[in-house]
C-alpha cells in the first residue's frame, strides 16, 4: 500500500533537492562569471604596469609563487623574460584578452605591446575554476546543511498534518458495529470532511437498513408467538383428549395449526428474501406474463374449487413479456391470486388478466369478495397488517411480499374496485422490447 | 367460574377456551376489543383473560375502562409482547397477572386458580369445610379422606358454593357460572347437580334456601 507520508516525503525530498541543484549551478556560474571578470581585470592591470615600468614608471612588485605567469617576447619572436621558468605560455600573441589551450590546459592571456615587444601576462583557467567552485560552494553550504535535516522535517511535519486523518481511523476503527450514530464534523479539516460527510452517510444508510432488520426481526418474533400458542394448547389438548374421537378431533385441530404456522414461516422467508434483495436487479430472462398467469391459475384450481369460487383469465395478451426473476414473479402472482380465493366467499369469482398499456405490461387480479376500503389501501402493503374482522387466517404478508417483488422489478401495484364490487389488483411492469424470440422460460416448480 | 376470554386469533382462541373448560370453567370468548367492552357490561365474570394486540379497541384500553369503572374483576393479560415496557404497561393499567405467548397450559390453569383464589379473599389454595376437602389444582374432592368423584360441572358448582361458606347463592348466578353463552342449559340442571352432589356427598353440606339459592354452612 502506497503510504501518503513516505510518497510526500520522497517527492518533497527530490523537489528540494533538485531545486538545490539547480541553485548550486547557478551559484557556480554566476561566481565564475565574477571571479572571470576581476581576475581578467588582474591581468591587464599587470600587463599594463609592467609596460609602463618598462617605459620607466615604476610597476607593481610581481610575486613569485603566484599562479600568474609573465613572459616578455622579443621583435625576433624570442623569449626575453618568463616569471616562472618551465611554465610556458604559447606563443601566439594577440593582443588583448585571449584564451589558449596548453598541454597543461587552458589558459587565460592578456598580451599587450610595448614597442616591438609582446608583455603577455597567463593565468590557468583551472584556477579559476577551483576559486568558482569553492565561492559557490560556500554560497550554498547553510542549503546542504537544511537538505540533511529536511526529511526529519517533511516526516514530522506531513505527520502531524496528516493527524486528523489517523484521529478519524481510531474513532472508526474503535467503533462497534452497533454504534451508527455520525462521526463528529468540527475539528475536522476542510480536506477531510468530504471523507467525513461521505462516512455518515454511508453509517445513516447502515443504520436504517439494520432498524429495519431489526423490526422485522422483531414483528416475526412477535407474530410467531401467536400460533406457537396455539400449537402448544393444540398439542396438549390432544395430550389429554378423554377418548379417541376427541383426541382425533384435536389432532386434526393441531395440523390445521401446524399448516398455518408452516406458511408464516415460509411467507417470512420470502419477504426477507424479497426485501434483502432489494436494489439489486432482479435478473433478465424474459418471463411471458400469459404464460405465467395460466399456470398460477392451474396451481389454485384446486384451492378455488375447494371454496366454491370461479377462478379463470379473462384477457391475455400474448406480448405482455417483461425482464426479472422468474420464480419471484410466480411468487407474487399466486399471492395476489391466493389472496382474491380467500377472500372471495362461495359462489364468488375470481379473474386473472394479462395486457400491454401504453408504457406497460399488466397482471390484473379481480375478484368478488368484500374489497378493501380506499383509506385502507396504504396499509395493507404494511407487513402483518391484517384488516380488523379479517375472518380469514392468513399471514398479513402476502401483499408485503407482493410489494417488495414489484418493487424490485421496478413495478406499481396499484388496488382498485373491480366491476364486482371487489378488490381489483393491478401490477404495472415498465415496457422493455422483448428481444426477438428468445425462448419464454416458466420454472414449473412449486414457489408459493 | 364464569370466564371472559378476549382473543382475536380464532385457532388460539379456540384452544384457550377448549382448555379452560376441560377444567370446568364456563368461557365466554371475543374476539375484538368492542365485543369485550359489551360483554364486561352485560354479565358478571370471575376472571378476565385479556390479548393486548385487538382490533377495533385494543387490550389496554379495555383494561384501563374496566379498571375506571370500578371493576375488581381479576385480569390476566395474554400477550405476545414480551418487553419489560409492554409487561409494565399492561401491569399499570390494572391487569393482575402477565402470560406471555406461546404458554404451557398448565401454566394457564394455575395463574387462572391464583386469580380467582385471591379474588375471592383466601389465601390457601385448597377449600374445607368439616372434612370436605376441594382442591382445585388437582381437581380432587375428598370426604373425610375419601376420594368423590364428581362430573365437572358437580365439581364447578361444588367450589363456587364451597368458596364463601355461609354465603348464599342464586340458582341463576350458579348457572352463570357453570354454562357459558351457547352452552345448553336444561332449566333444572341446578337442582339436577345439586341432587347429585347430596348423594354422593351426604345431605349436610348443601343446604336449600327457599326463593334464596344454595348456601354451604360455616358449620355444617
Amino acid at each position: 500500500m502506497r503510504s501518503l507520508r513516505g510518497a510526500l516525503l520522497v517527492t518533497l525530498l527530490g523537489a528540494v533537492t533538485a531545486a538545490t541543484a539547480v541553485g548550486a549551478v547557478a551559484a557556480y556560474r554566476i561566481a565564475r562569471r565574477e571571479i572571470d571578470a576581476i581576475f581578467d581585470y588582474h591581468l591587464r592591470q599587470l600587463a599594463l604596469s609592467l609596460r609602463d615600468r618598462a617605459l620607466g614608471f615604476p610597476g607593481p612588485n610581481v610575486e613569485t609563487g603566484s599562479d600568474l605567469v609573465i613572459q616578455i617576447w622579443g621583435p625576433d619572436g624570442a623569449r626575453l623574460y618568463v616569471s616562472s621558468p618551465g611554465a610556458e605560455l604559447p606563443d601566439e600573441a594577440v593582443i588583448g584578452f585571449a584564451t589558449v589551450s596548453t598541454p597543461s590546459g587552458a589558459w587565460r592571456v592578456y598580451s599587450a605591446a610595448l614597442g616591438d615587444q609582446v608583455i603577455q601576462v597567463g593565468q590557468p583557467l583551472s584556477v579559476r575554476g577551483a576559486l568558482a567552485f569553492a565561492a559557490a560552494v560556500r554560497t550554498l553550504a547553510p542549503l546542504f546543511l537544511l537538505l540533511l535535516l529536511l526529511p526529519f522535517l517533511v516526516w514530522t511535519l506531513v505527520g502531524r498534518g496528516l493527524a486528523p486523518l489517523d484521529r478519524l481511523a481510531r474513532a472508526v476503527a474503535t467503533r462497534t458495529p452497533l454504534a451508527l450514530d455520525p462521526l463528529p464534523e468540527q475539528g475536522v479539516p476542510e480536506e477531510v470532511r468530504p471523507l467525513v460527510r461521505s462516512l455518515n452517510g454511508l453509517m445513516e444508510r447502515l443504520s436504517a437498513a439494520l432498524e429495519s432488520q431489526r423490526a422485522f426481526v422483531a414483528d416475526a418474533a412477535h407474530e410467531l408467538r401467536t400460533p406457537l400458542a396455539a400449537l402448544k394448547l393444540q398439542a396438549q389438548l390432544a395430550e389429554r383428549a378423554r377418548d379417541a374421537g376427541e383426541r382425533t378431533s384435536a389432532l386434526a385441530e393441531l395440523e390445521v395449526g401446524l399448516d398455518r404456522a408452516g406458511h408464516l414461516v415460509k411467507q417470512l422467508l420470502t419477504l426477507a428474501r424479497e426485501e434483502r434483495g432489494a436494489g439489486e436487479k432482479p435478473g433478465e430472462e424474459a418471463v411471458a406474463l400469459g404464460e405465467l398467469a395460466a399456470q398460477t391459475i392451474a396451481d389454485h384450481a384446486r384451492l378455488a374449487e375447494a371454496k366454491g369460487v370461479d377462478l379463470g383469465a379473462t384477457a391475455v395478451d400474448e406480448r405482455a413479456v417483461v425482464r426479472g426473476d422468474p420464480v419471484a414473479l410466480r411468487t407474487l402472482l399466486a399471492n395476489l391470486v391466493d389472496n382474491a380465493v380467500r377472500y372471495t366467499p362461495s359462489g364468488g369469482r375470481v379473474d386473472v388478466a394479462v395486457g400491454v398499456g401504453p408504457a406497460e405490461s399488466y397482471l390484473e387480479v379481480s375478484d368478488s369478495g368484500p374489497g378493501i376500503p380506499a383509506r385502507e389501501r396504504e396499509r395493507v402493503f404494511d407487513r402483518f397488517y391484517r384488516r380488523p374482522g379479517t375472518r380469514e387466517e392468513g399471514s398479513g404478508l402476502g401483499l408485503a411480499i407482493v410489494k417488495a417483488i414489484a418493487e424490485r422489478h421496478g413495478a406499481r401495484v396499484a388496488l382498485g374496485t373491480a366491476a364486482t364490487g371487489g378488490l381489483t389488483v393491478k401490477v404495472e411492469f415498465p415496457l422493455t422490447t422483448p428481444t426477438g424470440t428468445a425462448a419464454l422460460k416458466i420454472p414449473l416448480r412449486e414457489s408459493s | 367460574m364464569r370466564l371472559l376470554l378476549v382473543e382475536d386469533d380464532r385457532m388460539l382462541g379456540a384452544s384457550v377456551q377448549r382448555g379452560l373448560r376441560l377444567e370446568g370453567h364456563a368461557v365466554d370468548w371475543v374476539e375484538d376489543g368492542e365485543a369485550a367492552a359489551d360483554a364486561l357490561r352485560a354479565e358478571p365474570y370471575d376472571l378476565l383473560l385479556l390479548d393486548l394486540g385487538l382490533p377495533r379497541r385494543g387490550g389496554l384500553e379495555v383494561l384501563r375502562e374496566l379498571r375506571r369503572g370500578g371493576e375488581r374483576t381479576p385480569v390476566l393479560v395474554l400477550t405476545a409482547r414480551d418487553a419489560v415496557a409492554d409487561r409494565v404497561a399492561g401491569l399499570d393499567a390494572g391487569a393482575d397477572d402477565y402470560l406471555v405467548k406461546p404458554f404451557d397450559l398448565d401454566e394457564l390453569n394455575a395463574r387462572v386458580r391464583a386469580l380467582l383464589r385471591r379474588s375471592s379473599g383466601r389465601a390457601e389454595p385448597v377449600l374445607e369445610v368439616a372434612g370436605l376437602r376441594l382442591d382445585p389444582a388437582a381437581h380432587e374432592v375428598t370426604l373425610d379422606g375419601v376420594p368423590v368423584t364428581l362430573s365437572s360441572r358437580e365439581f364447578a358448582l361444588l367450589e363456587a358454593l364451597l368458596e364463601r361458606p355461609g354465603r348464599p347463592m342464586s340458582r341463576t348466578r350458579l348457572e352463570e357460572r357453570l354454562y357459558g353463552w351457547g352452552e345448553q342449559v336444561e332449566s333444572n340442571a341446578v337442582e339436577v347437580h345439586v341432587h347429585s352432589l347430596r348423594k354422593k356427598l351426604g345431605s349436610r353440606f348443601i343446604q336449600t334456601l327457599r326463593g334464596v339459592g344454595y348456601v354451604v354452612p360455616r358449620a355444617p
